[in-house]
């Protein structure tokens, strides 16, 4: 897949030196859709899914028994 | 209804260019400085770093098309969304390696303290930057390169050869490294 993604960017940049601009952005535009996806792919988790559990945010009050205001 | 007219001095022209071709030369040096990183030092690169790579190539397409244009700001356009990917890649990759745990921590020397995909994070914030800074300063300019930009049209030109050899050199290092599957490998799958 990544193969796919250099090799459709290579013909884009070539047709766009030869002046094929239409034909240059059409190959662009799908080795942008290639690399979205392949990313997504990357990401995802079985486990986890998109989720990123090992980052954690607690809201810690300012004002309280915890706090030290 | 009175029309305002545009401010396309010569000067103006010329600095445009020069901002386009600054952010081209910066990025084609940022790639190769990760080509020397993988083959002088042997750093192999991971998935995202290649997709990371991948969304700057895709800026020096819009940057080159921007160059060669004058008449739309399409290239304008393709550079933002591409410096977006590459925000999107770095700072998820960032998130990633952030909390240090077995099998995910940052690939790669880091340079001046900073790793890869933190450089990757700056880079695209710079790239957003450069290119909004560019469109504030001149206006998208309706003027295409003429002989007058010799100097530019042939830096233009080159810049463009050489993005083009970037991305043919690390198309077929992707094809050794990961043949036409995927790329979580620690070494060049097709090397014996």
């Amino acid at each position: 897949m990544m193969a796919a993604i250099y090799a459709t960017l290579l013909i884009a940049l070539i047709l766009e030196l030869s002046g094929r601009r239409l034909c240059a952005v059409s190959c662009l535009s799908v080795s942008f859709g290639l690399c979205v996806w392949l990313f997504l792919w990357e990401i995802y988790s079985p486990e986890y899914g998109f989720r990123m559990p090992w980052l954690r945010a607690e809201a810690v009050p300012l004002f309280g028994p915890s706090g030290t205001c | 209804m009175a029309t305002i007219e545009r401010a396309e001095t010569p000067l103006a022209v010329a600095l445009d260019r020069l901002i386009l071709l600054a952010m081209l030369a910066a990025l084609a040096g940022i790639l190769t400085a990760a080509m020397v990183f993988q083959y002088a030092l042997g750093e192999l690169p991971c998935p995202l770093c290649l997709l990371q790579r991948y969304a700057m190539l895709g800026c020096c397409f819009g940057l080159l098309r921007q160059l060669r244009s004058g008449e739309s700001e399409r290239g304008g356009g393709i550079a933002m969304i591409f410096a977006v990917l590459l925000l999107i890649i770095s700072a998820r990759q960032t998130l990633l390696d952030l909390f240090p745990r077995p099998g995910h921590e940052y690939i790669g020397s880091a340079i001046f303290g900073i790793h890869m995909p933190v450089w990757s994070v700056f880079i695209a914030l710079a790239l957003l930057l450069g290119l909004g800074a560019r469109l504030a300063l001149f206006d998208a300019l309706r003027s295409a390169l003429t002989a007058k930009h010799l100097l530019v049209v042939r830096l233009a030109q080159a810049l463009f050869v050489y993005v083009i050899l970037i991305c043919a050199v690390n198309f077929v290092s992707v094809v050794l490294q990961c043949g036409g599957g995927e790329c979580h490998t620690f070494g060049y799958r097709l090397l014996p």
